[in-house]
C-alpha cells in the first residue's frame, strides 16, 4: 500500500475557524436626511404604539381577534372569508416594493424597515447612556469598571424596558390592551399572552440592540435579490469619483476641484484610483475599519499603490472617513454600490456637512443613478417603472373596490351526506344544511326561498322560511325540500337568501334527487 | 500595520447538479417524512370534509397533494437558505456591459 499523506494546516487563527462580526458603532449624524428618518421612525412607531389605544364605535381600533376569528380594522371588520384580501394585500405590498426598489433603490430598507426603525431608537438610547462612536469603542475595549457596569446596566435596563413595552403593544394587537393593561397589576395575565410578550420583547432587544446590521446582511433576502430591480437609472447613494478622486487630507485653502483648474477627472482614472485606494487603504481608512467586500474578477497582478499627489491634484474627498463612521452597516461607499448598503443615507449628510466646513459645493456623496454619474441622462419613465405602476394601481384599486364591496351576507348550503332522498309515503324528501353568516354589526332576518321547476311541484318545508342570525354570528339551518313521490332523477334548484331590510341577497344553486328510474 | 479588512471567506460558484440538488433532495426527505407523520394521523377523506366538502378528491389524490404541499414548503424553505448563504461577492458585482 502506497503511502499516502493527507496534508493538514493547522489554522493559526487561535482557536476557532469561525470569524466573529466586528461590531460597528455608527457615529451620530445630522442632516436632512436624518431628519426626514426621525420623522419616519416618529410617525410608524407612533402607528404602532399608539393604534391599540385608539376606539371606534366603542372597541379597539386595531384589534385582530384571533379567538373570534375576527380583525377589526378601524370601520372595517375581515373575516376568515376575507383572506383573499390579506393576500392580495400582501401582493399589492410586494408589487409596491418592486415600484419603489426601481425606482429609488432601498427607500424601504433606510427609513421603513421595522428593523431600521427599531435600531434607530435602540441607537439613540446607546448614544444617550454610552456616548458617541468613539467614546462607546473606548467603553468597549476598556476593563470591567464601575462606570462601565452602570453604564452598560443602565443602557440595558432601558432597552428592556422599551423591549418589553414592545412585546405588550404586539400582544395589545390581539387581545384587547386596555384589559390587558388593566390585568398587569396584579398580574394576571394568561400564559400565552405572557409567552408571547416576553417572546416579542426578546426578538426586539435581540434584533434591534445587537444584530442589528446583522439581519441585513445575512438574513434579509431583499438585500440579496434588489440587483433584480435595479438598473442604471435607479436612485442610488452614490460617491463621485470622478469628483473626489484622488482622496487625501490637505490644508485649508485649496478650493474644490468644481472652482479650480484640474476639474473633474475621466471616468477611468477615477475607478483606477478608487481601485487602488480599496487594495492600499490609507491609515485613515483603515482606521475607520471599514468592512469591505467588493470583489474583482481574475488574476489583478501586483497593484501599485497610488502616488503621494500634490495638492492641487488632489480630488475633494479630504479623506476624512465621517462616511464610514456613520454607516450603520460599516462600509465605505467610495468603493461604490454594495448589497450591504441599506441607502440610510447616513453618508450623504455626514459627507455633505464636511463639504459645507471645506467651504465645498454639497454632493461629493449623493442621491444619484448610475446614468448620472457616468455623465449620461437619467430616464424615470421606463418600461419597468410604468409596468410596475400600472399593476400597482389596478391591484390597489381592486382592492379598495373589493374591500368596500364585500358582501354582507355569505350563504351556503350543503346536501346532506347520509342519503340522496327519503322516501315518506307519497313524498320524497331531500336534506340540506344552510349556512348564514351575517358580517353586519346588526342582527337580520333573512327569508329563504325555492325556485326549480314548476312542474316538479317541489315545495320548501316550511315556506316562507325566514331565518334570523344576530350581528356578526354564523347560522346554521337544516332544511328539507319536498316532492311528490313520482319525481325521478336529478334536477336543478335554487336556494334564493334575501335579508328582510333588502340590503343582502344570495342565490345558491343546488339539486334535488329523486330515485334513478 | 493591522489589516482590518475581513478575511475573504468566499468558495467559487458550485455546479449547478449540486445547488439543484442541494435544495431540492433535502427538502423531498423532509416532505416525504412530513408526509408520514402527518397522514399518519390524518385521513385525507377527513380533511376532505372538512375544508372542501363539495371537491371530489380520493385518498390517493390527498396523500399525493400533500406530498407536494409540503415539498413546495420545504424546498422554498431550501432555496431561501441557498439565497442566504451566497457569499457577498456573488452580489457585490460589476454592472453588465451596456
Amino acid at each position: 500500500m502506497a503511502k499516502t499523506q493527507i496534508p493538514l494546516n493547522v489554522l493559526d487563527t487561535g482557536g476557532s475557524a469561525y470569524v466573529s462580526e466586528r461590531k460597528v458603532y455608527p457615529r451620530d449624524v445630522s442632516g436632512p436626511l436624518n431628519r426626514l428618518r426621525v420623522a419616519a421612525v416618529i410617525w410608524l412607531l407612533g402607528m404602532y404604539y399608539v393604534f391599540p389605544w385608539l376606539s371606534w364605535d366603542g372597541r379597539q381600533a386595531v384589534l385582530f381577534d384571533l379567538p373570534a376569528r375576527k380583525f377589526f380594522v378601524f370601520g372595517l371588520t375581515f373575516w376568515p372569508q376575507d383572506f383573499v384580501f390579506l393576500a392580495m394585500l400582501l401582493m399589492i405590498a410586494a408589487l409596491a416594493l418592486f415600484f419603489f426598489t426601481a425606482l429609488a433603490g432601498r427607500l424601504w430598507c433606510g427609513y421603513a424597515c421595522p428593523q431600521t426603525v427599531w435600531t434607530e431608537v435602540f441607537l439613540w438610547m446607546e448614544r444617550a447612556i454610552e456616548g458617541d462612536r468613539h467614546k462607546r469603542m473606548k467603553l468597549d475595549a476598556g476593563p470591567w469598571t464601575r462606570d462601565k457596569l452602570l453604564r452598560k446596566g443602565a443602557k440595558h435596563l432601558v432597552w428592556l424596558l422599551f423591549a418589553l413595552w414592545t412585546g405588550f403593544t404586539f400582544v395589545g394587537f390581539f387581545t384587547p390592551i386596555r384589559d390587558l393593561a388593566a390585568r398587569a397589576w396584579p398580574f394576571q395575565w394568561g400564559g400565552w399572552e405572557t409567552f408571547w410578550v416576553l417572546f416579542y420583547a426578546l426578538a426586539t432587544w435581540g434584533n434591534a440592540g445587537f444584530l442589528r446590521e446583522q439581519v441585513c446582511k445575512y438574513m434579509c433576502p431583499y438585500a440579496r435579490f434588489q440587483s433584480a430591480m435595479f438598473d442604471r437609472n435607479t436612485l442610488i447613494i452614490a460617491y463621485d469619483p470622478m469628483r473626489g478622486e484622488p482622496r487625501g487630507p490637505r490644508k485649508r485653502g485649496i478650493a474644490s476641484v468644481l472652482e479650480r483648474a484640474r476639474g473633474l477627472l475621466d471616468a477611468r482614472t477615477a475607478y483606477d484610483y478608487v481601485f487602488r485606494a480599496g487594495k492600499h487603504p490609507s491609515a485613515a481608512t483603515q482606521a475607520a475599519q471599514a468592512k469591505g467586500t467588493i470583489t474583482w474578477d481574475g488574476d489583478l497582478g501586483t497593484v501599485e499603490p497610488l502616488p503621494k499627489f500634490a495638492p492641487e491634484e488632489l480630488g475633494d474627498c479630504i479623506d476624512c472617513t465621517i462616511c464610514v463612521q456613520v454607516c450603520p452597516t460599516g462600509i465605505d461607499i467610495r468603493n461604490g454600490l454594495q448589497y450591504e448598503c441599506i441607502a440610510c443615507g447616513a453618508c450623504i449628510d455626514a459627507c455633505d456637512e464636511v463639504m459645507a466646513k471645506m467651504g465645498y459645493p454639497k454632493g461629493l456623496i449623493r442621491y444619484s443613478t448610475q446614468n448620472a454619474i457616468d455623465g449620461r441622462s437619467s430616464r424615470v419613465l421606463r418600461p419597468r417603472i410604468v409596468l410596475y405602476g400600472l399593476i400597482l394601481l389596478g391591484l390597489a384599486g381592486g382592492w379598495a373596490w373589493g374591500v368596500s364591496h364585500r358582501s354582507p351576507l355569505i350563504a351556503e348550503v350543503l346536501r346532506d351526506r347520509n342519503a340522496l332522498y327519503q322516501q315518506t309515503g307519497e313524498h320524497l324528501v331531500n336534506g340540506y344544511t344552510l349556512k348564514l353568516v351575517n358580517k353586519t354589526d346588526a342582527a337580520q332576518a333573512y327569508r329563504i326561498r325555492l325556485e326549480a321547476d314548476p312542474a316538479l311541484r317541489l315545495r320548501l318545508t316550511g315556506e316562507p322560511l325566514e331565518l334570523r342570525v344576530p350581528a356578526g354570528a354564523v347560522a346554521a339551518q337544516a332544511i328539507e325540500i319536498d316532492a311528490p313521490a313520482d319525481v325521478r332523477g336529478r334536477h336543478p334548484v335554487t336556494l334564493v337568501v334575501e335579508a328582510a331590510d333588502g340590503s343582502a341577497r344570495a342565490r345558491l344553486d343546488s339539486a334535488f334527487f329523486g330515485p334513478i328510474r | 500595520m493591522t489589516d482590518f479588512t475581513a478575511p475573504r471567506l468566499d468558495h467559487p460558484p458550485r455546479p449547478l447538479a449540486q445547488r439543484v440538488g442541494a435544495i431540492l433532495w433535502p427538502s423531498f426527505f423532509a416532505a416525504g417524512v412530513a408526509t408520514m407523520v402527518f397522514f399518519a394521523f390524518v385521513d385525507p377523506l377527513a380533511l376532505r370534509d372538512l375544508t372542501f366538502p363539495q371537491l371530489q378528491i380520493s385518498r390517493g389524490l390527498g396523500y399525493t397533494l400533500g406530498f407536494f404541499t409540503f415539498w413546495l414548503a420545504t424546498a422554498s424553505s431550501s432555496l431561501f437558505t441557498w439565497i442566504l448563504l451566497r457569499p457577498a461577492s456573488r452580489f457585490n458585482r460589476p454592472l453588465p456591459p451596456r
